[in-house]
């Protein structure tokens, strides 16, 4: 094995650093465009269809780049907020611009599977969009969301891993650089081993919780 | 109607059939040689490639965005030839991988050097400041022999060419390494007091070795010398060998120090000097 085991701890805290930041910022950025991308629809609550095309077709725009791509192209913007465009926390900025994109759209299909009669209901006693919003369609569809959540959350484990790429460092660089690299097969078993149980627990995780708000 | 669309498939078949005889004509007066490369850079090739085709060769260039799928799909006979790595690149890879393949001819040597944007000379470097080097094998260590050369580091005296960051002896300025993927070294130029940037990833950023490193590999750097490789049963191949001849020509020399303006420096050596 060519790695310490303070490496691969330094790495595991690397990764944890960018996943848990890169959701916290993609949740922020992708939740409220979710919400949109349902409710200006046709048809929809506050339906304005030329807003729904421009949105709907930017998510599509960052969801076609590859991340390697998306990564270079964000350097000027990564550099404007974090000040440099190379270790973990300049990482975090073309993740989030990764994830936040497909938060939307994951909390969009999570708010289209809510009964319409729920809206009706509303509505008919009177509600407006908001109460709408955040009185019957966020906790109907709660459980559901929080699944979403996690989906992204183990798609950034397996993003984190190019953030290697500029020098961020974590487990999933470590197991291309050693294990793949230099046929490491010691480290590329550990590494990926921390990656599998990293995400059965987030998995796992995310199922109690949804599975708690099913119940309430 | 009836003859007149029987007339159209016997026209069709005889197109066709004529379609097929051209191609095994042709099938037999010419070899195809299924060369890998990496990068996108094949402009010596494209040169080579025309004069094999006057001899009836023709070298099909097949581009790699990494450097060990050309090993692999020569050693599972998907490429006949490859030309992409440095022999102290091959040679440790066919070791640990087990592959049975040859070099059959050296070709440039690609000066790794070292940049920055803020600094002229490499001893202007400060303590404690971040460098950029690449992250795979084969150039990490590479790199750290050049900074080793530029006196910034050491490196102890059983150092292979594929060492990693661990294996640094003494880092007296204390400097912090970052490693990264090879073609993201020229981008983070702004961020870093220096970085060390491979000869193709330097071109491609609209770096010269020449002009813009602020120190550069010394000609006598044989374990980076390039090599054309292929599976050792193919070792006395003459189409192959006959290729490896036209790279190593006067013209193709001539060529590359036109085209790179010396930044590839054309290094025709017998196959013993680099340790086969």
């Amino acid at each position: 094995m060519l790695v310490n085991s303070e490496q691969i701890i330094s790495a595991l805290i690397e990764t944890i650093q960018m996943v848990a930041f890169s959701l916290l910022f993609s949740t922020i950025l992708g939740l409220p465009l979710g919400i949109l991308l349902v409710v200006t629809r046709k048809g929809h609550l506050l339906q304005n269809l030329p807003f729904f095309t421009v949105l709907n077709g930017i998510i599509n725009i960052f969801r076609s780049v590859p991340f390697i791509i998306l990564l270079v192209a964000m350097i000027p913007v990564t550099r404007l907020i974090v000040g440099t465009s190379i270790g973990t926390a300049a990482a975090v900025v073309p993740l989030v611009f990764y994830c936040g994109p497909y938060i939307a759209r994951l909390i969009e299909n999570s708010l289209l599977e809510v009964d319409p009669g729920v809206i009706e209901a509303a509505e008919a006693m009177g509600a407006t969009p908001g109460q709408i919003i955040f009185k019957f369609l966020i906790p109907e569809a709660l459980s559901s969301l929080v699944l979403a959540l996690t989906i992204a959350t183990i798609g950034l484990v397996g993003a984190s891993a190019m953030a290697g790429a500029v020098g961020g460092g974590g487990i999933g660089d470590l197991a291309i650089t050693y294990g793949y690299q230099r046929f490491d097969t010691v480290t590329m078993i550990i590494t990926v081993l921390i990656l599998i149980v990293m995400v059965q627990g987030l998995q796992s995780l995310g199922n109690i919780a949804a599975k708690k708000i099913r119940r309430r | 109607m009836k003859k007149l669309l029987l007339s159209i498939i016997v026209l069709a078949l005889v197109i066709i059939g004529a379609g097929c005889a051209e191609k095994t004509s042709e099938g037999k007066e010419s070899t195809t040689v299924k060369l890998g490369v990496s990068g996108t850079d094949t402009r010596i090739w494209d040169f080579v490639a025309k004069k094999a085709e006057k001899e009836g060769i023709n070298i099909e260039i097949v581009p790699f965005s990494d450097y060990v799928a050309p090993n692999t799909a020569l050693a599972e006979g998907e490429l006949d030839v490859n030309a992409f790595q440095t022999v102290a690149y091959f040679d440790v890879f066919i070791k640990e991988h087990k592959l049975d393949l040859v070099p059959i001819a050296t070709t440039v040597l690609a000066p790794m050097g070292i940049y920055s944007e803020k600094h002229k000379d490499v001893k202007d470097i400060p303590d404690g400041a971040k460098i950029a080097l690449p992250n795979d094998a084969s150039n990490q260590g590479r790199a750290l022999l050049l900074l080793q050369e530029a006196g910034l580091i050491e490196l102890p005296e059983d150092f292979d060419a594929n060492g990693d960051l661990n294996q640094i002896k003494k880092n007296p300025k204390n400097f912090e390494f970052i490693p990264m993927v090879p073609a993201q070294t020229p981008r983070a130029l702004p961020d870093v007091a220096a970085s060390l940037i491979n000869n193709g990833v330097a071109g491609d950023a609209g770096l010269s070795p020449l002009e813009d490193a602020i120190f550069v590999e010394s000609e006598t750097a044989t374990p980076y010398l390039n090599i054309i490789a292929v599976q050792a049963k193919d070792k006395e191949n003459k189409t192959y060998k006959r290729v490896a001849e036209l790279y190593q020509s006067e013209d193709t020399a001539k060529f590359i120090e036109d085209e790179y303006k010396g930044n590839l420096i054309p290094t025709f050596v017998p196959l013993s000097n680099i340790g086969w």
